[in-house]
């Protein structure tokens, strides 16, 4: 079979890979429009810097989607963690060492307790994530006061702005992360199960898959990393800030979305996901660095967003879109040869 | 047949897939008043017709020109039927209502109407059950019965996709009156199905495929079944072997699986006792409780027992998962929703259950391992096209099944529970089925088989159980197994 050749071709198609194309579009786009903005090193360090918070929590989002349950939560876990983290260190003045590991602690009981109400009390996980949501939201108000706390000492800024070779800490963090994710997803005997249960939670329980757990585990997981991000975050501004946090939700399930029309062919992946993370973070910065004004970026994301799920969707509305054909079709005569 | 202009005319039908040409310029007429039988082996290309026919898939090239005001209906190989919603409302899709559409919508006369249409099928079912939760047969006669209704005038065309595979003597022949009715008021059937004899009984002509090509067009009067079998495999020796069972059972090491007063779903308590290498049927109408018995044994649904144990074991507390611990091994009935995951490669479903043999060191899935061995069980079951990376939903009904059969001998189960085993598979492959399942029993694995179809249990089966509402009517073997008494028994006259 001549299934190299035919193998690189689809691998380089637009459909497989199109947010590398996008990127070409945006960096040429972009580099002839305002070439003395947007061709600068430090504007691409500090993205790739800024964007690594957003890709952690796109692979918080990403870990329970596989296994089938929406996190509407993410951003409200990000932001609680970040106020967490901040009020640990200023107010209850714990020790990084152990403040560090009790808010992923925390983050990822958020997360199991938020799997226990999904898979005990059988609430669809996207209304079990959007009340998680609101309490966690709740929660960073009354511990915050709604404003943001300071003085967490000058070492916790060190943790997100050390750098190595150039770059941060956090970029270090993403990567590790995904590696893990990747590794655990697409080489494993429990990656595999995760998207059994995913795409068909009875057939897999048929099959010996522990269902309940796995969805309990992926929660858990995303909790975790949900948490490390919020931690991270709080550490790159040196506040605990309660408005950042839930403003990750949208970039990144768009960037999730995107993400499973790449590389895999509709599949939910990591590199999918932080590869259309960073793209579109890109086309962000572009038109900021243009002049647009800020409310640019929720249009962008949700369009982005609209048009990610459209396009993952793509294969199957394609065949009910010829289902629709067809009835409009059978009022017709129907070809050459008639009676 | 009539010398009359066909109402369905297909001439010269292309479909190519980019892994292999499904229908290579197929002709094909049907006329008012005849009922065409469209046969070939798994993934020659039939449903793939039918799809065409229903606008589902374009053709590459050729025409399908139909008479004037004539409309074509379809029983799809997957019935087409909407989960979520009952009985009721699937038929009330069907009825192009109009302004009448808003008024109330589950009304009496709709109930009414329904239970009619179920119960000519003799199956009495709860028609506001989600259609999800019932068993195949139960949603074949809904489907069945929606594609019936609702006709202007009889010069339509109706296509029927294996409607058969899940259904019993008693309701087959029930579809069949409809469809002898349907024809004798003019109307063109096209009728698809791997049961060959149910082929030469309903119909008048038949066309035979093989890989896209139509190999055979000729009037049932000039074929049996022999020549039927030839044509399909383009092999003259091909037959489903006799059965050599009898004698196979090994008492020594005690019953794999003893069960005392079984309960659960439709089954009322069951005794059952199966030893080390033999194949045991399970035989009923539908709504015996038949079809429910290997999941309830599995563990996939909840039931209780007075006693339930495996190679003398106690076992209470019942799960898929403990039972495949345990060398306890199912295939559903219901392959689409519960059998395999449809978005996951034929590879992946394979090895779903049983990942521990090919897990590294690192708790790494051993990939080479994995093609390899994926790829001899795609060859060993001749499973079309052998591309283990295929997505399963783009297999043909019958080599989803294959693959199905294969993962569930994959372990070496020491109880192999088999709901349907052969729905939609062609006679080549399920003479490798049997053949397979021979072998397991063989090697000492009890082999229980729940099937719709007598000549199955009749070459698979050591002893049949026959049920009737949810109990043991009687057990046949030996001189007393045969057709007759496997139909008498189910329906209580014997
Ligand atoms: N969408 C698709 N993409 C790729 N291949 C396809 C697709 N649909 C069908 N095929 C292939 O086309 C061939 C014909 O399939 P089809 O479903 O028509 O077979 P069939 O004759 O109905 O078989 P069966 O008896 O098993 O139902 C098969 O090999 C199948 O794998
Ligand atoms: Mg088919």
């Amino acid at each position: 079979m001549n299934n190299s050749s035919g193998g690189i071709l689809r691998a380089l198609s637009f459909r497989n890979i199109s947010a590398v194309y996008i990127f070409i579009i945006i960096f040429v786009v972009f580099s002839l429009w305002i070439p003395e903005k947007f061709l600068q090193i430090g504007v691409w360090r500090s993205l790739l810097d800024a964007e690594a918070l957003t890709g952690l929590a796109a692979i918080a989002a990403l870990i329970p989607l596989v296994a089938g349950s929406l996190n509407l939560a993410v951003g409200a876990q990000v932001g609680f963690s970040a106020i967490l983290s901040a009020w640990f260190l200023s107010k209850a003045g714990l020790p990084i060492a152990i403040q560090l590991p009790v808010v992923v602690l925390m983050g990822a009981l958020i997360g199991f307790v938020t799997a226990l109400v999904i898979t005990r009390l059988k609430v669809e996980p996207i209304i079990a994530t959007l009340g998680m949501s609101s309490i966690l939201l709740a929660g960073m108000a009354a511990v915050s006061n709604s404003q943001q706390i300071l003085g967490l000492g000058p070492d916790y800024r060190m943790i997100a702005t050390t750098q190595f070779g150039g770059i941060t800490v956090p970029v270090y963090v993403l990567l590790i992360v995904a590696v893990i994710t990747w590794y655990v997803l697409e080489r494993t005997p429990i990656g595999r199960r995760l998207y059994a249960v995913g795409y068909n939670p009875e057939a897999a329980h048929l099959a010996g898959v522990g269902v309940e757990r796995l969805r309990i585990a992926t929660l858990t997981a995303g909790g975790a990393i949900a948490a490390l991000a919020g931690a991270l975050l709080t550490s790159r501004i040196n506040a605990g800030d309660p408005t950042v946090g839930p403003s990750f939700l949208l970039p990144a399930l768009t960037a999730v979305f995107l993400g499973s029309t790449q590389f895999k062919g509709g599949r939910f992946n990591v590199w999918g996901t932080v590869v259309a993370m960073y793209v579109l973070a890109v086309g962000i910065k572009g038109l900021q660095l243009a002049g647009s004004p800020s409310w640019v970026n929720n249009l962008f994301y949700g369009i982005a967003l609209l048009l990610a799920v459209a396009l993952s969707q793509w294969e199957r509305t394609a065949r009910r879109g010829s289902a629709i054909g067809r009835l409009l079709r059978r009022r017709q005569p129907v070809g050459p040869g008639q009676g | 047949m009539a010398v009359s202009t066909p109402l369905l005319r297909v001439t010269g039908l292309v479909k190519r897939f980019p892994s292999l040409v499904a229908l290579d310029h197929l002709d094909l007429d049907v006329h008012g008043g005849e009922v065409v039988a469209v046969v070939g082996h798994n993934g020659s290309g039939k449903s793939t017709l039918v799809k065409i026919l229903a606008g589902a898939y374009t053709a590459d090239d050729g025409s399908v020109a139909l008479a004037e005001s004539t409309d074509l209906h379809f029983i799809h190989q997957n019935l087409a039927l909407i989960g979520e919603l009952s009985a009721v409302e699937n038929l009330g899709l069907a009825n192009g209502r109009g302004a009448a559409a808003a008024a109330p919508f589950r009304s009496t006369e709709e109930r009414a109407r329904t239970r009619e249409l179920i119960e000519r099928f003799g199956a009495g079912f709860d028609i506001d059950r989600p259609v999800r939760e019932l068993t195949p047969a139960q949603r074949a006669v809904i489907a069945i019965s929606r594609a019936l209704e609702g006709w202007t005038h009889p010069a339509n065309v109706i296509v029927l996709d294996e409607p058969t595979e899940s259904l019993h003597r008693n309701e087959v022949e029930v579809l069949f009156a409809a469809v002898r009715q349907l024809a004798a008021e003019g109307a063109g059937v096209i009728f698809v199905s791997h049961r060959l004899d149910e082929v030469l009984d309903l119909a008048d002509r038949v066309v035979v495929l093989r890989d896209g090509s139509k190999v055979a067009d000729e009037p049932v009067t000039e074929i049996d079944q022999a020549r039927l079998v030839e044509l399909i495999t383009g092999d003259a020796g091909a037959v489903v072997g006799d059965a050599q069972s009898a004698g196979r059972r090994n008492e020594d090491a005690g019953p794999v699986l003893r069960v005392r007063g079984l309960r659960g779903a439709t089954v009322d308590g069951l005794d059952l006792e199966l030893y080390p290498g033999e194949v045991v049927g399970l035989a009923g109408v539908l709504g015996s409780g038949r079809e429910a018995v290997p999941s309830l044994l599995y563990g996939a649904a909840p039931s209780e027992a007075r006693e339930y144990t495996v190679a003398g074991q106690s076992y209470a507390r019942r799960s898929p998962k403990a039972s495949l611990a345990r060398g306890i091994a199912f295939v559903p009935g219901d392959r689409g929703r519960l059998g395999a995951i449809l978005e996951m490669s034929a590879r992946e479903n394979l090895t779903l259950p049983q990942l521990r043999t090919l897990t590294g060191p690192f708790g790494n899935i051993l990939m080479k391992e994995e093609r390899d061995e994926t790829d001899g069980a795609m060859a060993a079951y001749q499973v079309r096209p052998p591309l283990a990376e295929q997505k399963f939903t783009l297999f043909s009904g019958g080599n989803q099944q294959k693959v199905v059969i294969a993962r569930a001998l994959r372990d070496d189960p020491s109880l192999l529970l088999l709901d349907e085993p052969t729905q939609g598979v062609d006679i080549g492959a399920k003479a490798t089925i049997y053949e397979t399942i021979d072998a397991a029993a063989a090697r000492g694995t009890a082999v229980l088989v729940s099937s719709s179809d007598d000549k199955e249990l009749m070459r698979l089966c050591d002893r049949v159980i026959v049920m009737r509402d949810g109990r043991m009517a009687a057990e046949l073997s030996g001189a007393n197994l045969t057709e007759r008494r496997l139909v008498s028994e189910g329906y209580g006259f014997a």
